[in-house]
């Protein structure tokens, strides 16, 4: 059954959304947010009421055209994968704010989630596993270092302050993108304090993929891919399947990844650990 | 207006804008800040900035909990 984006159509001509990537567990779509009049038209006809009042709410233009992109290409790919008419879909949202799919009252067996940032959006989308996706562009900011004292541990803190101009935005972007779509993933988004875990070690050296492991959360591994590019900051983070396929690289699963050690956990947590060690 | 909201609103019109466009030129102190095009990163800046004026400590939970210019005013006068 195809994609029936707004109850008629079997395809989606002249879509603004593109496969970026594809594994066996998870697909990237990059979508163009650029202004775009007849996709704007298109993407509004196939929001629900409630999204409507939703984009009604946006204060600008801008915003309101990405939301619109953004949510008509998910509703898009969700039904090409589902197997649905778009009036099957409806989105909730969990404790902390993560959008999840319905599909006829029912919660959809496939995970997504959605970033974007100026004219790039990302729809990352997972049957196994959370997902967590980030995109921003890179743009300058003011004093680099101060806000890295906010979000960044203090490995990080300290190879960002000993770069200098393109290479100082550039790893910058990277490290927060790392960071935001793994709390992303994780479900917490901002309600998880930034600064008290770390890009994976190897990410940190250079690597464009990583493991990770929330120190509160040690049983649980993430894949992290930097899928940046020179003008655009984009990662995901997928968690490992309990199984031990491999989403982001194939073939990777619980071993041979030892933990970064960074200090995030809750307080039991850190007592039972040191129960385990005494 | 409070000494708290003209300091907040004058850091809101010197550091914070949206395509390029400056917040202030628009800003609804009860709006949400998702609802003007705040992306987390800028809002996180945003709220360094205000806790370098006001002498205060913001973590990024902090600022996931501030979701109106109004919130930061009454987190800030709390």
């Amino acid at each position: 059954m195809g994609c029936r984006v707004g109850g008629s159509a079997d395809s989606v001509d002249d879509p603004w959304w593109r496969l970026l990537k594809s594994t066996g567990r998870l697909e990237i779509n990059h979508v163009s947010l650029a202004p775009h009049s007849s996709h704007e038209e298109r993407a509004w006809d196939w929001l629900s009421d409630e999204e409507r009042r939703r984009w009604e709410r946006f204060l600008r233009s801008g915003p309101r055209r990405r939301f619109a992109l953004c949510r008509a290409a998910l509703r898009a790919v969700l039904c090409s994968r589902l197997g649905c008419d778009n009036r099957d879909l409806a989105f909730e949202v969990s404790e902390y704010g993560k959008p999840f799919a319905l599909l006829r009252g029912e919660r959809a067996p496939i995970g997504f989630n959605v970033s974007h940032s100026g004219s790039h959006g990302l729809i990352a989308l997972a049957e196994q596993g959370r997902v967590g996706v980030d995109v921003e562009e890179r743009r300058r900011r003011g004093n680099l270092d101060d806000l890295a004292e906010t979000v960044f541990g203090a490995e990080e803190r300290a190879l960002v302050a000993e770069l200098r101009g393109e290479a100082k935005l550039h790893t910058f972007y990277d490290f927060w993108t790392v960071k935001e779509a793994l709390a992303k993933a994780l479900g917490t988004g901002l309600h998880t304090d930034f600064a008290r875990f770390q890009v994976p070690p190897e990410m940190r050296g250079g690597e464009r993929t990583g493991l990770f492991r929330f120190p509160h959360l040690s049983d649980v591994i993430w894949e992290v891919e930097n899928l940046g590019s020179r003008q655009t900051a984009m990662a995901v983070a997928l968690e490992v399947d309990p199984k031990g396929t491999g989403g982001l690289t194939p073939g990777v699963g619980h071993s041979g990844w030892e933990q970064d050690g960074q200090p995030f956990r809750s307080k039991p947590e850190r007592r039972r650990r040191h129960q385990t060690r005494g | 207006m409070s000494s708290t909201e003209e300091r907040v609103t004058a850091l809101v019109a010197a550091n914070l804008e949206v395509d390029g466009q400056p917040l202030g030129d628009s800003l609804n102190l009860e709006a949400s800040l998702v609802d003007h095009g705040v992306s987390s990163l800028d809002l996180v800046a945003f709220a360094k900035v205000v806790a370098q004026d006001f002498g205060v400590t913001f973590s990024t939970e902090d600022c996931a909990s501030i979701n109106t210019i109004q919130g930061l005013i009454d987190f800030l006068d709390g």
